[in-house]
């Protein structure tokens, strides 16, 4: 069942284009990723889809219902948890969530229960009495999660919950996450780190308000359409210059070593001649694996031409 | 929606709680202000030091110098102090008046020609200036109508009601109650939805069922019930403390505080929908309460105003609880007798509640 669906969504702040023509799906039971660097309007289209922003062009409808129609009625399903830490900071890790459940109209035992299976995923049940503005930011973090969770939401909008946070809590989140959806929840969260995007089971990069691809995270790199190789041993510093010189290749730097990018089914033996004249012998260079992070980049070079 | 208003104000009422610093305010500023304010602002004048220069140094001068003495009113700070420089002594505030008996004192009230006595008073502050003034003028005709032995023609017979000591703190206390309530009120209620914009929880609270009214009853509740206990705090210590007489009911003047308490609760709750951050709030809301005490009466009578500052308390809530607050405590006024202040802090707490609501429904679509 189609639980999340945005179509043609456009949204501008005066002259400046945020969203533009945006359409997005979401079954129950999925979870998508939203990739994208800062400023490639994640935010925004999060916020417009929470009924938090006005739109200017199409429509969008969650769990049925048209948010312009019906927002009272998607709110009870709807869970949404903004970008920045936006709890109280004043009140402990238990008021919160008890807030949490007075908003949504819970009964006391009903939201006893459900703290209590709350604390079980989060680890949260030991800092019950701590303020939340002392918690760690990976700690903050499920604690927001689990204040939109209080109410079994249908829909799970998550704005960058794993940004700013330790390996080990991202990892926490992401398996929590997993474990909702096969819940049942539509979960659909917004990341930075294209590592991420693998966890997921669909991914949407956008740039510039605008989606570049869309599709399962191990079938998207099938639309890398170049090689990669990669020069270990990097001669000089002014090298950068003249590769970029060398028509076909595309080069770019990646701390102390070079990844080269060919034109599609074009072999790099071609450039060995070229290369060695720069003193990079062909023992230095080897093909790599191309990753998300790759085909982001080539996406978004293409839709920036 | 009960529910809803419930788990706010409980949440309220604990971030109240969890802050020090707002429980120092709430707790000790009314006590501090009361106990300032009510010892400070005294507008009785007694015990006048004056300077006395007495050129005549007959029996008749002394006389009258202990005729002017004789009350609380005027006590002797200096005597003779050097003629020429008689001005200094105002400036350096040895005295605020200065009696000066001629030489030719005795002998012209005996030949019954014209006295002259001269009385200088420092104007620098003219209300008390006038009150010593009167005394004087009212201590030297007796003195005459004594010396004369005339019977007095028309005798008056001055009563003072509610206050008969005339003390400026049964006056003053009252007033008070009344200003730090609307303090306390108005800057506790223009923060809270502003500190909600600020630290992003008002997001948040917008995607849940959350209704605006339920947002906006449950964000001013709690501060009523500080309001009230504000008001309980400074009341019980004025009057334990003071003595202040409470002559009226206590329930009507709780009844009217709580119709009092929504109009600056809306002042409160209008200011945080045009407002973006705390400091803002805080401004706007200090602005108020200046406005609101320095047109309401508290100082200084409303008809000693000019006209048109006269027509402007009409929009100050606080003018309206001042006349209630005083008027229950000192005289015991029942409701029919407050009936005009209370329909005006109904229409005042309508209108600015209704506003705010619209404004903060514009504001969150």
């Amino acid at each position: 069942m189609n639980l999340v669906q945005i179509s043609n969504l456009d949204k501008s702040y005066g002259q400046l284009k945020a969203v533009s023509n945006f359409t997005l799906s979401a079954d129950q039971g999925e979870l998508l990723a939203v990739a994208g660097p800062d400023g490639a309007g994640k935010t925004t289209i999060f916020r417009t889809v929470c009924g938090l922003l006005e739109y200017d062009n199409g429509t969008i409808n969650l769990a049925g219902f048209d948010i312009d129609k019906d927002f009272d009625k998607i709110k009870p399903l709807l869970g949404y948890m903004p970008q920045n830490f936006s709890l109280y900071p004043d009140l402990s890790v238990e008021e919160n969530l008890y807030f949490y459940a007075g908003l949504f109209g819970m009964k006391k035992n009903e939201y006893q229960q459900k703290r209590e299976r709350l604390y079980q995923f989060s680890g949260l049940g030991l800092f019950a009495k701590r303020r939340a503005g002392k918690l760690s930011g990976g700690m903050k973090q499920k604690l927001a999660l689990s204040c939109n969770l209080i109410h079994d939401p249908k829909i799970l909008i998550l704005d960058e919950p794993t940004t700013g946070v330790d390996p080990v809590s991202r990892r926490q989140l992401w398996d929590i996450l997993k474990t909702l959806k096969q819940d049942g929840s539509t979960i659909i969260v917004s990341t930075p780190y294209m590592d991420e995007v693998a966890l997921a089971d669909r991914a949407i990069f956008v740039h510039n308000g605008k989606k570049l691809i869309e599709g399962k995270p191990n079938e998207l790199l099938s639309h890398f359409n170049s090689a990669i190789y990669k020069i270990k041993a990097v001669p000089s510093s002014g090298i950068m210059d003249q590769l970029n010189q060398i028509e076909g290749i595309t080069s770019r730097r990646f701390g102390s070593s070079i990844h080269l990018y060919t034109r599609p089914q074009q072999n790099m033996e071609v450039y060995y001649n070229r290369l060695s004249q720069l003193g990079i012998s062909a023992e230095s260079i080897s093909p790599i694996k191309p990753e998300l992070e790759d085909l982001f980049i080539q996406l978004m070079e293409q839709s920036d031409a | 929606m009960i529910q809803t208003i419930l788990a706010l104000m409980k949440k309220e009422l604990y971030q109240v709680i969890r802050d020090r610093n707002m429980l120092r305010l709430i707790f000790v500023m009314p006590i501090i202000q009361l106990l300032v304010l009510g010892y400070a602002i005294n507008t009785d004048v007694k015990k006048i030091d004056t300077a006395v220069y007495d050129f005549d140094r007959s029996s008749l001068s002394r006389e009258y110098i202990k005729a002017k003495t004789a009350g609380d009113y005027f006590i002797v700070s200096s005597e003779n102090p050097p003629v020429l420089d008689a001005e200094r002594g105002f400036k350096e505030n040895l005295y605020t008046a200065a009696l000066i008996i001629p030489n030719d004192f005795s002998e012209n009230f005996i030949e019954k020609k014209p006295v002259n006595v001269g009385l200088l008073i420092d104007g620098s502050n003219a209300n008390s200036a006038s009150i010593t003034s009167g005394y004087a003028e009212m201590i030297a005709m007796q003195f005459n109508r004594r010396q004369l032995d005339i019977p007095e023609p028309i005798v008056m017979r001055q009563q003072m009601l509610y206050n008969p000591e005339s003390e400026s703190i049964y006056f003053m206390v009252p007033g008070i109650v009344a200003v730090l309530i609307t303090m306390i009120t108005a800057m506790l209620s223009s923060m809270a939805i502003v500190r909600e914009r600020e630290i992003g929880t008002l997001e948040q609270l917008m995607v849940t069922p959350i209704t605006v009214p339920a947002l906006i009853i449950g964000k001013t509740i709690p501060f009523a019930i500080l309001g009230f206990l504000e008001m309980s705090i400074a009341l019980l210590f004025g009057v334990l403390w003071f003595g202040i007489p409470f002559v009226g009911s206590w329930s009507l003047l709780y009844g009217l505080t709580f119709i009092f308490l929504f109009t600056t609760l809306g002042v409160g709750l209008f200011i945080s929908t045009v407002t973006k951050t705390q400091q803002q709030a805080m401004f706007y809301a200090w602005f108020f309460s200046i406005f609101a005490i320095l047109t309401s009466g508290f100082f200084s009578p409303i008809a000693n105003m000019p006209e048109a500052v006269q027509y402007i308390t009409y929009l100050n809530p606080l003018r309206y609880y001042m006349i209630i607050v005083r008027g229950i405590m000192m005289k015991g006024a029942s409701i029919d007798a407050l009936y005009p202040e209370i329909i005006a802090m109904i229409i005042f707490g309508v209108l600015i509640f209704t506003s705010s609501w619209l404004r903060y429904s514009k504001r969150v679509s």
